[in-house]
């Protein structure tokens, strides 16, 4: 299994050529109708950031949360890299989006462009940081973990206002960037689970009581999120739907009027939140491998629904292409996973540190 | 890991804070009462003469005291954050604060469950709010969100009591063991008989973590469901969605900076600089960062997104909020709350104790500024310039807020000599 | 009748307590107190889970299931349109059904306690019983009706 395992040279050229592919495939004439790169890249920008940026939150507050785990996390930094060099990527398809008739001060080709750019290497660079001074265990751990944390947010708020609000432009929603963030914290935490179904096995015989115990940490932190997440959502609806402006309500109506939108909200809905919710609840269950990594995976495609469910209307797609490109970055985020010790040489020396 | 010495020195430390009072002390109570006395009698004036002694009127039809009530909510969210939340997240330093914070939390509720009773124009009608079975065969409006608020602070102070009284409890009966007399079978009977047993602790520790883990959320929904009665209605500057967590991350911002005010000086007069160690200040004064972070994030994205959106009235408003008559108190505002706080990255004013003083009572003050900045500019500024006005507070209404605030501060000083200050189970445990 | 071991310090007394039931002390006899809570007092003596969990878990409920209700039951009692929503409308009235899972859930959870931890406990009122802030082992010749495990 161990010559499987990528190097660190390896995984950037995987990556570049990774990009290549989907470059080729988005502009070679194989798609006609491009917005898949955008689906894929609002749903894995959500996920790779975000499970940096869990390992940079607990190592933040010294805490023994999933400490085991932190190194598989933080060994994701390559993939955020990648996700700026698909972005590039998106420039000849600006017209996706209904402001580039008529741009504005804030929305138009070049700023949109390079402000995304920018925050997406800077959350690349401060991740990279990060990820070596935390295995090092040096005392700038910690101005790395704010910087990239601070990075975080701005790109995340980035993705809610730039990427999927103004694909509906003029429609405004001043929660999106908060929910957007918090929602990828939450799916860097199903990543952790996703990470436990792959490591759980090996690290019961070495440590069974911090592995059970980061175990239902996993748990419990995804039963906390599944809450917090339906109360941002419902603090959303409830508002659009109590006041019912005309100009607020055409984005729910137009989403929730007909099939596919009626269903996906539904299924994240229920994966989101009711599932995580009612699965987690006893106590046992929260401890269980088999529950927190299925929730993990539930979880994970409840966000790939709920982007669909904001893009779809407003975006067209290839389905072929949706599919082939998040089943490539998926594979590849699990061969990073699967190599986190190769990228990431020598553990974290906070792994009993905490207070 | 304990002796006995040990512990019994935690018990003497912390229980001497409950030793007769000195004169400073009783001055101290004596000036808070006289405020709130002076509070009281505004609003008997007020209720006697009618609502147009406070200067709410057309078109700004909430000032100063809805502004008051948000205020208080929010400093009595600390409280939980610190005791539940902490908890949950396993957060050691929290014993060093935690039955403060608490106390803080009822105290901060009661004087907040008065003013929407103040802004009542009949305020013997106050229990209409509730809904009961009555021969006026009328229910309450339940898609009103005053009613939601009032079953949200009913319910915040009703689950914040039992857990109170529930982190209580062992700190209680070690009062009643060192305590002789009248006092001391008062002390007992709060105890209900407890004694440690391993059966009562197993219960316990399940129903301690149960609260905390029902309080948690309820912290999140009881501000956001105050900033509802601003966000669900269409008043440009209000009906925002940010609204919810961002009144969650004020609420926190001003009721850390609340705890530092009152625990900073606690900690001093009554000696527990052993207990409450600078480190455990300081992670304070990182939530009071954090929250200050949040809550500057949303300043910008409501600033920004007005402007985005092309709403021409979201921008007027924004622009007034910034530029027009009450400027002053916005820019304190942004100043105290976004600005200041930054000064918490520098790792030797983190435990500057004098320094984090002195902000967080600048915190407040901006806290203060900011419900009234958005309560007030907003309604004084909506889509009709014909319905245009402006607002001044009266001197009812500011003298009912210092009443507030000595009735604060009068209980939280009754409630050190009353009770242990500090979870002396808890220090034990430690 | 009943013979008791007083500690000072966690460790012993926890040696102790392991001793004992190692020599075959049947669990009955002993009463343990303890000046905080030790989750290795639990294991030892094999307590059962509590059953506090059931309490939360059915107050939350009815709670939820009666605030909800309430709040529509209510509005069709007096069915008024306000503010042009339907009589009956579920976003708020979720919001003050969640409300009442909270309040009704913690309610419940402190009587559970109450009966679960046998509280009020008129005699150690009367006797003016202790809350010491050493380790107690108790060892009596036959059970005490309070130690019974529920």
């Amino acid at each position: 299994m161990h010559d499987t395992k990528l190097s660190i040279g390896g995984c950037y050229s995987l990556l570049l050529i990774l990009a290549v592919t989907i470059g080729l495939i988005e502009y070679g004439g194989l798609v006609d109708q491009q917005g898949s790169l955008l689906l894929t890249l609002s749903f894995w920008g959500a996920i790779i950031q975000g499970a940096v940026a869990v390992a940079a939150v607990t190592a933040l507050v010294r805490a023994k949360w999933i400490a085991s785990l932190r190194r598989e996390l933080l060994a994701l930094y390559p993939l955020l890299l990648l996700l700026a060099l698909l972005f590039a990527l998106l420039w000849p398809q600006l017209e996706l989006f209904p402001w580039d008739n008529h741009p504005t001060a804030w929305l138009n080709r070049p700023f949109f462009m390079g402000r995304n750019l920018v925050s997406l290497v800077l959350t690349f660079i401060a991740g990279r940081q990060l990820a070596l001074h935390s295995t090092q265990g040096t005392p700038f751990k910690d101005r790395y973990a704010v910087i990239y944390l601070a990075a975080f947010v701005l790109s995340q708020s980035l993705v809610g206002y730039d990427w999927l609000m103004s694909a509906a432009f003029p429609w405004v929603n001043t929660m999106f960037g908060l929910y957007f963030f918090t929602e990828s914290l939450y799916a860097g935490i199903a990543v952790s689970g996703l990470a436990m179904l792959l490591y759980f096995r090996l690290r019961i015989k070495a440590a069974p009581e911090q592995t059970t115990l980061h175990l239902r940490d996993v748990g419990l932190l995804l039963f906390g999120f599944s809450i917090l997440w339906a109360g941002l959502f419902f603090a959303q609806f409830l508002l659009i739907w109590y006041a019912n402006l005309p100009e607020e309500v055409h984005f729910v109506t137009e989403r929730l009027s007909h099939s596919p939108g009626r269903e996906l909200c539904w299924l994240f809905l229920i994966s989101l939140f009711l599932a995580p919710f009612v699965a987690l609840l006893g106590g046992d269950a929260k401890g269980d491998l088999r529950f927190v990594s299925s929730i993990s995976l539930l979880v994970l495609a409840g966000l790939f629904a709920e982007r669909l469910f904001i893009l779809l209307p407003a975006i067209p797609y290839h389905g072929g292409a949706l599919l082939l490109y998040n089943g490539l970055i998926f594979v590849m985020m699990l061969l990073v996973l699967h190599s986190s010790e190769r990228l990431l040489p020598q553990a974290p020396p906070e792994r009993n540190e905490g207070q | 890991m304990q002796n006995t010495s040990s512990t019994e020195k935690i018990e003497q430390d912390v229980l001497a804070a409950m030793s007769w009072p000195s004169r400073s002390y009783l001055a101290c109570i004596f000036l808070a009462g006289l405020v709130f006395l002076g509070g009281m009698a505004l609003w008997g004036r007020q209720i006697a003469l009618g609502m147009g002694v406070a200067g709410i009127s057309h078109p700004v039809g909430w000032g100063v005291y809805i502004t008051d009530f948000v205020f208080w909510v929010g400093i009595a969210h600390s409280g939980t954050l610190i005791s539940a939340v902490l908890y949950i997240f396993r957060a050691h330093f929290r014993t060093s604060f935690n039955r403060a914070a608490e106390a803080m939390t009822i105290f901060a509720l009661m004087v907040a469950g008065l003013f929407p009773l103040i802004h009542l124009g009949r305020v013997w009608f106050a229990y209409f709010l509730f809904p009961y079975p009555n021969q006026r065969q009328l229910w309450v409006n339940f898609r009103s969100p005053l009613v939601w608020d009032v079953f949200a602070v009913s319910t915040y102070m009703l689950v914040s009591l039992v857990f109170f009284y529930i982190g209580l409890m062992p700190d209680l009966a070690i009062v009643a063991r060192r305590r002789t007399g009248f006092t001391g079978k008062i002390y007992r009977l709060l105890t209900l008989g407890w004694i440690g047993s391993s059966q009562q602790w197993r219960h316990y520790a399940k129903l301690y973590f149960f609260l905390a883990a029902f309080a948690t959320p309820l912290v999140a929904s009881v501000h956001s469901i105050v900033s509802w009665d601003f966000a669900v209605s269409i008043v440009p500057g209000w009906h925002t969605t940010i609204f919810a967590p961002y009144f969650v991350a004020g609420a926190i911002l001003s009721g850390t900076a609340m705890v530092i005010t009152l625990v900073i000086p606690m900690r001093r007069l009554l000696r527990l600089e052993t207990y409450i160690p600078v480190e455990h200040i300081e992670s304070i004064a990182k939530i009071l960062l954090l929250t200050s972070l949040i809550v500057s994030f949303a300043y910008i994205v409501e600033q920004g997104l007005a402007f985005y959106s092309g709403n021409l009235f979201e921008m007027e408003q924004f622009r007034f909020r910034a530029f027009g008559d009450y400027r002053l108190l916005f820019w304190i505002m942004v100043g105290c709350n976004s600005v200041l706080p930054l000064t918490l990255f520098i790792g030797r004013l983190r435990r500057n104790l004098a320094f984090l003083f002195v902000l967080s009572l600048l915190v407040n003050v901006g806290m203060w500024l900011e419900r009234f900045v958005i309560v007030v500019t907003s309604l004084a500024r909506d889509f009709d310039p014909y319905a245009w006005g402006k607002y001044t507070p009266s001197l009812t209404e500011f003298g009912i807020t210092a009443g507030s605030f000595g009735l604060f501060f009068l209980l939280f000083l009754l409630f050190i000599k009353i009770l242990p200050v500090l979870s002396i189970t808890e220090l034990k445990e430690r | 009748m009943a013979r008791q071991l007083f500690f000072d310090d966690q460790q012993t007394f926890l040696q102790q307590l392991e001793q004992l039931l190692k020599d075959g002390t049947p669990r009955e006899q002993l009463d343990v107190r303890t000046p905080y809570h030790l989750s290795e007092v639990e294991t030892l003596l094999a307590q059962p889970p509590s059953k506090l969990p059931l309490f939360a878990l059915g107050g939350a409920l009815a709670g939820f299931g009666g605030g909800f209700l309430l709040a529509a039951l209510t509005s069709l009692d007096w069915p008024i349109s306000t503010g042009g929503k339907p009589v009956v409308a579920v976003p708020p009235f979720l919001l003050i059904g969640y409300l009442m899972t909270i309040l009704i859930g913690s309610l419940a959870s402190f009587a559970g306690f109450l009966l679960l931890a046998r509280l009020p406990r008129i005699e150690a009122l009367v006797e003016e019983q202790d809350f010491d802030s050493r380790f107690i082992i108790t060892i009596t010749d036959e059970v005490a009706p309070c130690t019974t495990l529920n």
